[in-house]
């Protein structure tokens, strides 16, 4: 009974988007020539430059659950910005840059220890942004965009927060890359070489924080590693040198970008979660056409 | 007295726990190399991770001329890394100073030149993860090469090496050490310590240190590896053996060698 009523759900579901896949899809050019999904673009490709770029140093250093955890740990201090009449994005900045500062300064070899501590905080804070959404400050109606992002609705200062990440994403990348690299690759034998490691990672994670910040008008809480994690999970499929990977990583995103937010503006979905299904059929699609050993 | 470029004084280092290692205490000089003999768990790795400026020292004292460069053992690199031989050479450059700033062109000349000099030219452009051991380990010296360090800190660097690449690291030592850099080199090979000019035997302390002519009696290679040595020739060769019983090893936790693991077979 339990899978009959599944199936009859889901059934809706999709037939609740024919109507639109039956029409005729909207011109490409409506991306454009719509104010709303003008900005809305605009975000995206200063979000898949930033994003892209850090995308594939999160990859290299396995570092997708930190950003993960990030984006989820500035759940409750959005709804507490919200209730407060605060700035979300300031709340945002000081949970997450904490956060990263946390990370960064904990002892080094903790081995398993750090990823139990990362899955913890995700329950606290999703539980903890969950209760003082509903009950504490009575603000659930707000909860779907702090989770999933309000695309259509970025602003000017969304755009602004997302150029200077940008900005900073390719300064870092040509500035700390060779450092990032070289700390990734083998950390014993850069720290005594006297590379600055703990402060080019410290670097890394602050920069991850504030990406992850700027993406969370366009993504939500939630969603931030449809576009830090997965482009380049599909471009090192390809790429086995690191330039190549970054620049792939941010060709995956302004795909994924683009694609999800035609899709929506088509199905009438809420872009974020289109944008990031795209990068998951994305990386799927390379996934499938990839043979193995012909990158690292 | 002449300069010394490496000097440890009474020096111990743990891991949060006892010693790992304790009362080491040498010297060396320029252009002379020296064989850190010891078991799994002896303390070779953790004495050079102190001498690198990684782990600190508990007790004593350790001075290392400049900033050395320190081959870790072959596994510790990440295989999966996008970077080719020619990238892990560059590498050698960020000990430099100038991190910050993109490699210069001369830089990148020293890489290409520490390539062919552990005859990898032709191999710059190849993954690192998808060469050979003993490629790899030429390619790790390369980096060091490149660094241009007074001191070599060399992590068992023969260990799963072919003998091609073996005999072109043995090469290099000489070289180094006629260029008048301190080469360290951490073996379980008690044959090949006796072409160094000095040898440190360590067993969670410090057994002996100096000439291997003069130091490399049973007695102290007993007292280094235990039960584990074997005599031969009437003790002028010695190899270490394993002696365990199946189920009785257990993996080193990562970062460190457990201690009392045993030995590979040589």
């Amino acid at each position: 009974m339990r899978s009959f009523c599944i199936g009859k759900r889901l059934s809706r579901t999709i037939l609740n988007y024919a109507p639109p896949l039956a029409a005729a899809p909207p011109s490409p050019l409506e991306l454009v020539d719509l104010a709303f999904t003008r900005s809305a673009l605009a975000e995206l490709v200063l979000l898949a430059v930033a994003g892209g770029l850090l995308s594939g140093w999160i990859v290299l250093r396995r570092l997708a659950f930190f950003t993960h955890a990030a984006g989820t740990a500035t759940f409750p201090g959005l709804v507490v910005a919200e209730a407060a009449g605060a700035s979300p994005r300031l709340a945002a900045l000081a949970v997450a840059g904490g956060y990263a500062g946390a990370v960064g300064h904990r002892p080094r070899r903790t081995g398993e220890g750090g990823d139990t501590t990362v899955a913890l905080l995700l329950v606290v804070a999703l539980a903890a942004g969950v209760v003082l959404a509903g009950d504490v400050f009575s603000s659930g109606a707000g909860v779907d965009s702090l989770l999933f992002g309000t695309l259509i609705g970025v602003e000017g200062g969304d755009l602004v927060v997302s150029s200077v990440v940008a900005a900073l994403a390719v300064a870092a990348t040509v500035l700390l890359g060779p450092v990032w690299a070289a700390a990734g690759f083998d950390p014993e034998a850069a720290q005594a070489a006297g590379v600055p490691v703990r402060r080019a990672d410290l670097c890394l994670l602050a920069l991850i924080a504030a990406t992850v910040v700027a993406a969370l008008p366009a993504v939500g809480a939630l969603l931030v590693t449809s576009l830090l994690v997965v482009p380049a999970a599909a471009a090192r499929l390809l790429c086995d040198r690191l330039s190549p990977l970054l620049a792939g990583a941010v060709a995956f995103a302004l795909v994924q970008g683009v694609a999800g937010l035609y899709l929506a503006l088509w199905l009438d979905v809420p872009p974020g979660p289109a944008v990031a299904a795209v990068g998951g059929l994305v990386f799927a699609a390379v996934a499938c056409v990839h043979r193995p050993g012909r990158a690292a | 007295m002449s300069e010394t470029v490496v000097e440890a004084d009474g020096l111990g280092a743990a891991y949060g726990g006892p010693p790992a290692l304790s009362g080491v205490s040498f010297s060396l000089k320029p252009g002379q190399t020296l064989c850190v003999l010891g078991p799994n768990g002896g303390g070779k790795t953790t004495l050079f991770r102190v001498l690198a400026g990684d782990l600190e020292a508990q007790t004593g004292t350790a001075r290392v001329d400049g900033r050395p460069a320190h081959l870790p053992q072959a596994e510790r690199p990440r295989l999966d890394f996008p970077v080719s031989a020619f990238d892990v050479a560059l590498m050698g450059s960020l000990a430099h100073g100038r991190w910050w700033l993109p490699p210069r062109g001369h830089e990148r000349a020293a890489a290409r030149r520490a390539l062919k000099r552990v005859g990898l030219e032709a191999s710059e452009h190849d993954r690192f993860g998808s060469l050979s051991g003993g490629q790899r380990q030429r390619v790790l010296l390369a980096r060091a090469l490149v660094q241009d360090a007074r001191v070599l800190l060399l992590d068992e660097p023969l260990a799963g090496v072919d003998p091609a690449s073996a005999e072109r690291i043995t090469a290099l030592f000489a070289e180094l050490r006629a260029e008048g850099r301190a080469v360290l080199v951490s073996t379980h090979d008690v044959d090949s310590a006796r072409g160094f000019d000095r040898v440190l035997c360590l067993n969670r302390r410090q057994v002996a240190f100096g000439a291997p002519a003069e130091t490399l009696g049973s007695d102290v290679l007993e007292a280094t590896y235990g039960a584990e040595i074997v005599m031969l020739d009437d003790g002028r060769r010695a190899v270490t053996v394993q002696h365990h019983a199946p189920g009785e090893f257990h993996p080193p936790a990562a970062g460190r060698a457990a201690p009392g693991a045993p030995p590979d077979h040589r």
